[in-house]
């Protein structure tokens, strides 16, 4: 699998082999209208672990991890070209329901984005939806595990019915993650989740993260080197719309191949 | 449930249902959009389609000898004696040597019914600006009545002629004649008259079978007594039907209630009023006298489907209207009065100028009172004003008033410009002002957006080298916004434009036949506004005001498709983006 | 006119003139160049220019809505003081005659009504031939025509004078007087010249303001004279003053509303509770006093159910299409299609009303009909609360999409992507996440649409039928408060009676209503924007 095509800007690096593959881009370009904003990326996302992607602002990094769950497709001008699987099931292709895609990859955003219901509501969302509840007991056990998994249960189990919107931040974005994990998805992606929120709930998001790699493949987008290097296991640096290095975690921000890489790590720019 | 591929079969079972609810809501909403449009196109259409009638008029052109004895009484040939010439006369007989058969009083005044005194008015405007005419012959043309235009205009009634093709002779050329054919060929008049005779009948009977079903019911004696009287009644009436349809009796007579037939022979007409029972001889009154007496098989049965009890235009105007359009008196041309009258009681002579000119007077009041005062209003709100108590109120204020509905402004202005300020009723000016009043929130609030829209870094450039703020509002800020002021301006008088409630309150809606004159003057005379003139006409007991209320909308509509293109004109051609 | 127009011209000039006056003078101040004023010199001209026309102006404006009212007092007095000698005579004569007396004393001492009755018809008869013979001997002695007039007047009714006068002010100024008498006559010549002496008067008043205001602003302009500050004092006074009158239209509203209302509950007796709660309309009332019969019910009920069905109607129209054509043209449509529909569907809102009315007169309402008797109900009208209710929900059509399409644009796109993210399909996405989060904005469109069809007027004028009818049967006709307060002040109508002030308390509750309902869709709709700012 991850031999398959090795291109100009590939970086594939062997501890990705030595995890199991899970997502492969190969040869993606993303245009908005005339302009193109990522250039040929090709890369192996490992399972059961934590991905960053890295780079200064605009370089692409969203918009890449945007194509993996076709994001993109709500905007009007964006195109996509080049293959990108799941477990080797081509995502990027008409004849694939973008509505069963985001039923495996669920994805958590920059600002807690809680629907205007109930805290229940908002996890039962997605089961409801995909009808993945037989019964109302069923559906009281999906959210119970998943918000358990996102660490929220404690804090929230007796008031179950109050609405969403009146957590505070850091309990928003955790509500977020058991909304998207209560279907149970192979991928989670995550567009900087903790930009929106003060240290001491960042630091339980990082925890929580860390806590789900043992389930499913996770792919982050930060702004913070400090939170790469505390989450993930794999790091991509992007710059200008190429993936720049992509290794791991500890390869890049001790010895770096590329300059652009060791510029952006040291704070030369960005 | 959280094996993968039992997740991927779940989805994907619901799948399809939730596509199809996905389709049915897309279905709405296109739906709803097409009713709308469909909606607009339904109403635009219908009033284009009823508006065409009012477009075309059918005019009488006919030569009208000024004898100088008539039309200048005193001889002096002077404006006052000209005044008092009796022109009607003159239209009178000038259409009377059409037809010099009518002797009959009554037949006389149905012909005159074909045109409206009025018009003797405008031969009398047509020899006071000429005054040299007197004495002459000159071809008048004017507008034939309005019901006798849309009998030419094939409105009124189905017509259609047969010619049997068999010999007939009529006994006279005018006055009560007799036409005797050598057949049978009246017969299935006969027969349509005897069958809805026969039908009138029928219904009459049934009512009286009613009426002593309810009698034999009826509680009291007195009930029963009149039940029983009515039907009586009924079947008498029945009875003498039945004998009227009865084959043998002599003669069958026509009636109002049925459809007209008229027989057009030797260059004449004969409105049938008899015909005998054999079917051989119909009896009847000569409308347009015959050349001759001579027999031929060269005539038609002309038949009028709309019976004359149910149209407003009887069966001799028609025969004259078309005798007169066979002579070439009789043209159809374009209606030029619907654009250079004011209003008229009569349809042919009603036109929009005068609401033109009220609507264009009350917009410049309007214009001048909402603008500069919306303007400064705006202007003071978002350039100079504290934000305090006092600046909020008026805020909220025009936000109130932006939503209050149009007539209570006219209440205002009843109560307060003419019952408080003793300002005329009816008058451009005070509509102006009770409109400026309506527009004044739009004026507001358009003009606030355009100079919130004028970026800070303007301002602060030209309070930089000095400028005081009135100064840098004045020379900078100003310009900038004046397109989209303008813009919002416009789209505030346009709505002003078509707006009628308010100014049925302070008494726009009285009758006025001539047009306001267009200056200062003009402001407090009486006049009306195009959207009252369209209420108005909409009101109009005849029938030909109902396409004249068409063509009023469509010209409102038109107006107003102006003002917006201008609007639409200049934001596109002055239109900055910071 | 020509008078105005020449004392306008005589103004520009003055104004012009001292513009210059002011800037010469400010320059010849300065001694070389501007460099020592305070003020650009073309300041000093403005504010020479303000003090001259402002003050003038403003007395000719207020002359021109005062100057009738003044000729007319004066009009007035003239008359009452050529007809004293008259009317002294007609006293004396009344105090002394003898029949005027008898019936006075019959009307003082007897109880009996038809007695009284009678002694105040002979007083009124006795009275008129007195005064008619007074005028007779006066004419025949040769009495001046005013003096004859003023009698006359004098011995109007009161409510009889208002006309007279405006029927004198007709003929002396090429209007239409409702009659010609000699009185009437007598008084439009003495109108004339009262009028033009007051038409002068305030004309040459006007001019020597401006003359004065000239010359005491001139003396002001000095080099250090803050000119500038002045006359943008002066502006900014008028810029206040503009904002105030939205605050002046709305005192206007609710005073002339309030003032005729209490006259209004005053005619009744303040049974505010029969005009609100009453369920029978109708507003005629008896001309004459000795009329039985017409006392005039005012029960609005009628009003207000009529006026309720026509806007639930309207609603069930407006509201489904109006939100589903938000929805699909905010969630689905194309970027073009979307440019090509919403002015489309604005053309809706930019149609006159009256055009409204005239398709639901000619074309809904008939179909309307034709329909409903073919289904077999062989009553319905052509003028019925459905057609106007059908006709006015298409006309608010466009207020309930461009609101709702403003509300739903304002839901943030990231609950929009959380939704989708989840894999949840568009329509899924709308019913779901979107409405929830906009209902309250929505809630605030649609009460803005209720306000607009319960003031709209000419659609249920023309096509809702006037009939006072309480009834739930839509397709027959009845009449709202609009409608009600134009069949009241339109027509025939004599200002102060109960049935024409009833038109004002129903546009207090008009106004009272639609103003409620747009404070609380205004604060809802904030508050909703607040949220997702």
């Amino acid at each position: 699998m991850a031999d398959s095509g090795t291109r100009s800007s590939t970086v594939y690096h062997d501890a990705a082999k030595t995890l199991q593959g899970k997502i492969t881009l190969d040869g993606v370009n993303v245009y908005y209208g005339p302009k193109q904003a990522i250039h040929d990326v090709s890369m192996v996302i490992p399972d059961r672990s934590v991905t960053a992607f890295i780079g200064p602002s605009g370089c692409g990094k969203s918009t890449i991890l945007r194509t993996i769950n076709r994001m993109n497709e709500t905007i009007d001008i964006a195109r996509t070209e080049g293959s990108i699987r799941i477990d080797g099931d081509e995502v990027n292709s008409k004849a694939v329901d973008p509505v069963i895609l985001r039923a495996r990859v669920g994805m958590v955003f920059q600002k807690p984005n809680p629907f205007p219901n109930s805290i229940y509501d908002n996890v039962a969302y997605g089961p409801r939806i995909h009808g993945l509840a037989s019964g109302k007991r069923d559906l009281d056990a999906i959210v119970e595990t998943s918000l358990k998994k996102a660490g929220l249960w404690d804090e929230v189990a007796d008031r179950l019915d109050q609405p969403g919107t009146g957590l505070s931040g850091g309990q928003q974005q955790r509500l977020v993650i058991a909304r998207a994990i209560a279907v149970s998805p192979e991928v989670i992606l995550m567009d900087e989740p903790c930009s929106a929120l003060d240290p001491i709930a960042t630091a339980k998001i990082e925890e929580l993260i860390d806590e789900l790699r043992e389930n499913y493949c996770i792919v982050i987008v930060t702004h913070s080197m400090a939170q790469a290097a505390r989450v993930s296991q794999m790091t991509a640096f992007f710059h200008m719309g190429d993936l720049v290095e992509y290794g791991p975690t500890e390869d890049i921000f001790t010895n770096p191949h590329e300059p652009r890489t060791q510029d952006y790590i040291t704070g030369r720019f960005g | 449930m959280n094996n993968r591929t039992d997740i991927q079969a779940a989805v994907e079972a619901r799948l399809a249902k939730r596509y199809r609810a996905e389709g049915r809501f897309r279905m709405f909403g296109i739906l709803a959009i097409m009713a709308a449009i469909s909606v607009l196109i339904l109403l635009i259409g219908s009033i284009a389609s009823q508006s065409i009638p009012a477009f075309r008029v059918n005019e009488l052109t006919l030569p009208v000898t000024l004898e100088a004895a008539r039309v200048d009484p005193a001889g002096d040939g002077s404006e006052a004696s000209l005044r008092r010439g009796s022109y009607n006369s003159l239209l009178q007989e000038a259409l009377r040597a059409e037809f010099p058969e009518i002797e009959d009083r009554g037949q006389l005044r149905e012909l005159f019914g074909l045109y409206t005194p009025l018009n003797s008015a405008r031969l009398q405007n047509q020899v006071l600006a000429n005054p040299g005419l007197v004495g002459q012959t000159i071809d008048f043309t004017f507008p034939i009545s309005d019901d006798a235009d849309l009998y030419l205009q094939g409105l009124t009634t189905a017509s259609s002629e047969a010619a049997p093709g068999l010999v007939a002779t009529p006994s006279g050329t005018s006055g009560e004649v007799r036409v005797f054919a050598n057949s049978n060929v009246f017969s299935p008049i006969v027969a349509d008259i005897r069958e809805r005779l026969a039908t009138q009948a029928e219904e009459l009977e049934d009512r009286a079978r009613r009426y002593e079903n309810r009698a034999a019911s009826a509680a009291g004696e007195e009930a029963r007594i009149s039940l029983t009287r009515e039907a009586e009644q009924a079947r008498t009436q029945s009875a003498s039907l039945r004998s009227l349809a009865e084959p043998g009796s002599l003669s069958v007579d026509m009636s109002p209630e049925l459809p007209s037939r008229l027989i057009r022979m030797n260059g004449g007409i004969v409105h049938i009023d008899r015909i005998s029972d054999s079917g051989r001889t119909a009896e009847g009154r000569v409308l347009v006298a015959l050349d001759n007496t001579e027999a031929g098989d060269d005539w038609t049965i002309w038949t009028l489907d709309t019976p004359q009890a149910e149209r407003r235009i009887t069966d001799a105007q028609i025969a004259w209207a078309e005798t007169l359009r066979e002579r070439g008196r009789v043209e159809t041309g374009f209606n030029t009065y619907l654009f250079t009258n004011a209003d008229s009681r009569e349809p042919e002579l009603a036109g929009v100028l005068g609401a033109v000119i009220g609507s264009a007077l009350t917009m410049l009041v309007t214009m001048f009172l909402a603008v500069p005062i919306g303007v400064a209003t705006a202007v003071y709100l978002e350039e100079f004003a504290p934000k305090n108590r006092l600046t909020g109120f008026i805020e909220v204020n025009i936000n109130n008033l932006a939503a209050v509905p149009s007539i209570v402004f006219g209440l205002l202005g009843l109560a307060v410009f003419i019952s408080l300020f003793g300002l005329p009723r009816s008058a451009p000016l005070v509509g102006g002002m009770v409109l400026a009043l309506m527009t004044l929130p739009t004026v507001i609030i358009s003009s606030r957006a355009a100079l919130k829209a004028v970026p800070p870094s303007i301002r602060e450039a030209a309070l930089g080298v000095g400028a005081s703020r009135l100064q840098t509002v004045v020379h900078h800020v100003l310009p900038l916004a004046a397109p989209g002021i303008l813009t919002g301006s416009i789209i505030g008088l346009a709505q002003a434009m078509g707006e009628t409630a308010p100014l049925l309150m302070i008494g726009m809606v009285a009758f006025v036949a001539d047009a306001p004159s267009l200056s200062v003057g003009g402001l407090t005379e009486p006049a009306t506004v195009m959207p009252v003139q369209i209420f108005l006409w909409s009101d109009g007991a005849e029938r030909a005001f109902e396409p004249r209320t068409a063509a009023a909308i469509l010209v409102l509509l038109a107006l107003m498709i102006v003002f917006n293109a201008v609007a639409v004109f200049l934001r596109r051609r002055f239109e900055r983006r910071w | 006119m020509p008078i105005n127009a020449l004392i306008l011209l005589m103004m520009l000039v003055l104004i012009s003139a001292a513009f210059y006056v002011g800037r010469s003078r400010a320059l010849r101040s300065s001694g070389r160049g501007s460099v020592s004023l305070h003020s650009l010199p073309n300041y000093h001209g403005y504010f020479v220019a303000l003090w001259t026309g402002v003050p003038a102006l403003l007395l000719m404006a207020a002359m021109a809505v005062f100057g009738p009212s003044i000729s007319e007092s004066v009009i007035e007095m003239r008359l009452n003081q050529a007809a004293a000698p008259l009317a002294a005579d007609l006293d004396a004569q009344l105090a002394g005659d003898s029949l005027i007396q008898s019936a006075q004393r019959t009307l003082d001492s007897s109880a009996d009504v038809n007695a009284a009755t009678q002694a105040r018809a002979a007083i009124q008869s006795r009275r008129t031939a007195i005064a008619d013979s007074i005028a007779d001997t006066a004419r025949e002695s040769g009495a001046s025509g005013l003096a004859l007039a003023g009698f006359e007047y004098a011995n109007l009714p009161p409510e009889r004078r208002g006309l007279f006068i405006n029927d004198a002010r007709a003929l002396a100024f090429n209007g239409q007087p409702s009659e010609i008498t000699p009185a009437i006559e007598a008084t439009a010549s003495a109108f004339r010249p009262v009028d033009r002496i007051v038409r002068f008067g305030g004309a040459v008043l006007a001019i020597l303001l401006a003359m004065a205001g000239l010359a005491w602003s001139r003396s002001r302009v000095k080099a250090g004279f803050r000119a500038r500050n002045r006359v943008e004092a002066a502006f900014m006074g008028f810029l206040m003053f503009c904002s105030g009158i939205a605050i002046l239209t709305t005192i206007g509203i609710v005073a002339s509303l309030l003032f005729e209302s209490l006259r209004f509950f005053e005619a009744i007796n303040w049974r505010l509770d029969q005009f609100l709660f009453g369920t029978q309309w109708s507003p005629q009332t008896a001309i004459r006093a000795e009329q039985v019969g017409q006392t005039g019910a005012f029960g609005a009920v009628p009003l207000f159910a009529g006026t309720f069905m026509i806007t639930i109607i309207a609603i069930l129209v407006a509201g489904p299409i109006g939100l589903f054509a938000a929805i699909y043209l905010s969630e689905y449509a194309g970027k073009r299609t979307r440019k090509i529909v919403k002015p489309v569907m604005e053309i809706l809102a930019g149609i006159p009303t009256v055009v409204y009315g005239f398709f639901a007169l000619l074309t809904v309402g008939p179909a309307i009909r034709a329909a409903a008797q073919f289904v077999g109900f062989e009553s319905a009208v052509t003028q019925s609360a459905l057609s106007a209710g059908l006709v006015m929900g298409v006309m608010i059509i466009p207020f309930v999409s461009s609101l709702s399409d403003d509300v739903i644009n304002a839901v943030p796109q990231t609950l929009r992507d959380g939704a989708y993210a989840m894999g949840a399909t568009k329509s899924e996405t709308v019913k779901q996440v979107i409405l929830p989060a906009a209902l309250p904005g929505i809630v605030g469109a649609f009460l803005l649409a209720v306000s607009r069809a319960v003031g709209e007027t000419m659609i249920v004028v023309m096509a809702a039928g006037q009939g006072a009818n309480l009834t739930a049967n839509p397709l027959e006709s009845v009449t709202t408060i609009t409608v009600q307060i134009v069949m009241l002040l339109t027509g025939d109508q004599e200002f102060d009676s109960a049935k024409t002030l009833s038109a004002f308390a129903l546009g207090l509750v008009l106004f009272i209503f639609t103003l409620a309902l747009n404070v609380i869709a205004l604060r809802v709709v904030q508050r909703y924007r607040e949220k997702y700012e």
